[in-house]
């Protein structure tokens, strides 16, 4: 699961409101490397919930990420599109959970597969 | 946005990042290549400190980290919940793509051109949903895009995992993305699998919720109206009232002894969609026919005779799937679909049949089930090789 996956997944439980974002619990992270492209970025930097993102990669052992929300003046830096563009979509987590930031309810990551279903008694 | 020309590729990293520096324009090369020594780096595994052991236990009492998709409980009477899955989809739809999922995966590879167009026609740099994936035929179709894939079966999500695609197993009448997020999303022969109005209604306004304003989206289902006629007599048609009461666990008339309809339906793995179909057709015969018709009608009768309903009125239907015999005995889940009487044996064919439930559309009722959003307008509906499709659009956030 990338971190570009992770910061759009909510936890839908039934009562739930405030579902993200989804706390990462890492037990085996991979790095994979994929095309840049600066377009795709450009677009996701609008979208992306900053802090959820910034977390998220902390907790997958990147800290290159800046706290602070950057200006939107940032995708014009090629530094700093690359460190977004490595923690968007090239950080994997392979094995964990997501946990509800509400509930604490877990929901599985395995094989890189987050299982995001509901038991019987969450909906 | 610039124009770009599929440089943007997320497939196995050294393969895909290989080929993408090969056939990068050189005009391109400044902005979009990033071509280091190929095999050395590709692949670097970091553990991360986990702060937590793999079983702590939560607020929410959850405590296992294992795939933990339930099996529903003894519960009496129907779920108030639109998103409780009924027994009817859980059994014949759910179990079946799980039992069938590598071989229904190795049938399904042509790229209907309506899709492909709508995906092709996005803006580079999209993030597209496909909820309902399947084996992920559409993931990537469009280079210069992102897709995310969900789908209900573990099975064919894992065919789509090692393919490489971005996945997860969610509920497509529940997705659990934030509002407004994706660019566009598509529903390629889903809403079909379910069983009541207010749940395909449901799945639609995900689809309109989970993509921004001016986002679009695209659903395809199979229509009453197929282009095959003799394929419809190969599948069992189901008695509204049997379909709109089936909310409880256990179904004594699905364990029934091997009903003499089903054994004598030809095979097909046809799906209207112009499929390449690997077992040859049998032409349906007035004799095929009479069969369906049940010699004893019990109170719980699941199929209908002729007379009691005009066949193009009828929209409820078990589609057969042929799981050939060693397929079956590789997927294992057959032995007990076979126990529980959820698939049966045709010695002759060599396959074990399995029923996939399906609630075929009539002309003009996907986009009624849209007439009364008040964020999304249609802004294209056709008919194409026996689906109805509908594009929308969404106008407000």
């Amino acid at each position: 699961m990338r971190l570009l996956t992770h910061n759009m997944l909510s936890s839908n439980i039934r009562g739930v409101t405030n579902g993200i974002p989804l706390r990462i619990e890492a037990e085996k992270v991979i790095e994979k490397q994929v095309g840049f492209n600066p377009d795709f970025l450009k677009n996701m930097f609008s979208k992306i919930e900053w802090k959820a993102l910034v977390d998220a990669s902390r907790s997958l052992g990147y800290s290159e990420l800046p706290e602070e929300a950057p200006e939107s003046s940032s995708v014009e830096s090629e530094e700093f599109l690359r460190k977004f563009h490595h923690a968007l979509l090239e950080l994997h987590l392979d094995e964990g959970a997501l946990v509800c930031p509400e509930t604490g309810r877990k929901f599985p990551v395995n094989k890189g597969i987050p299982n995001m279903l509901l038991h019987e008694d969450e909906v | 946005m610039l124009q770009s020309h599929g440089f943007f590729v997320l497939l196995n990293a050294s393969r895909c990042f290989y080929k993408f520096c090969k056939t990068c324009p050189r005009s391109f090369v400044n902005i979009c290549c990033v071509c280091p020594p190929l095999i050395s780096r590709t692949m670097r595994e970091v553990k991360a400190k986990s702060a937590f052991g793999l079983c702590t236990a939560a607020a929410g009492g959850e405590s296992n980290i294992q795939d933990s998709v339930s099996v529903s409980k003894d519960r009496s009477c129907s779920s108030s919940s639109v998103i409780s899955t009924p027994e009817l989809e859980k059994k014949y739809v759910h179990r079946v793509y799980d039992a069938i999922a590598p071989h229904f995966s190795s049938t399904r590879f042509a790229k209907w051109p309506k899709v492909a167009t709508f995906l092709n026609s996005l803006p580079s740099g999209s993030l597209v949903l496909d909820a309902g994936c399947g084996n992920g035929k559409y993931l990537g179709l469009n280079p210069n895009c992102f897709f995310l894939g969900c789908d209900i079966s573990p099975s064919l999500i894992k065919i789509c995992a090692d393919r490489g695609h971005e996945v997860l197993v969610a509920d497509a009448v529940n997705l659990p993305y934030r509002t407004g997020y994706g660019d566009a999303a598509i529903s390629i022969a889903v809403l079909h699998h379910l069983s009541t109005e207010k749940r395909r209604k449901k799945a639609i306004e995900e689809l309109v919720r989970v993509v921004k304003k001016g986002g679009l989206v695209l659903i395809t289902v199979w229509a009453v109206e197929q282009e095959d006629k003799s394929l419809v007599t190969k599948w069992t048609p189901l008695s509204e009232k049997y379909v709109e009461e089936w909310i409880g666990p256990g179904s004594p008339h699905i364990r029934s002894p091997s009903s003499p309809t089903l054994e004598s339906i030809p095979e097909t793995e046809e799906n209207g969609m112009g499929e390449c179909v690997k077992e040859s057709k049998e032409k349906s015969t007035d004799k095929l026919w009479e069969s369906l018709c049940l010699p004893s009608q019990s109170e719980d009768n699941l199929a209908v005779s002729k007379d009691e309903k005009a066949i193009n009125n009828q929209q409820e239907y078990f589609v057969p799937w042929h799981l050939p015999y060693h397929r079956a005995e590789v997927s294992g889940a057959s032995a007990s679909a076979l126990a529980n009487g959820l698939a049966k044996k045709d010695d002759k064919k060599g396959a074990v049949v399995y029923n996939r439930y399906y609630h075929v559309f009539s002309a003009g009722e996907l986009e009624r089930l849209t007439s009364d959003m008040n964020n999304a307008v249609v802004v294209d509906r056709f008919y194409d090789k026996s689906n109805w499709c509908i594009i929308l659009e969404k106008t407000s956030a």
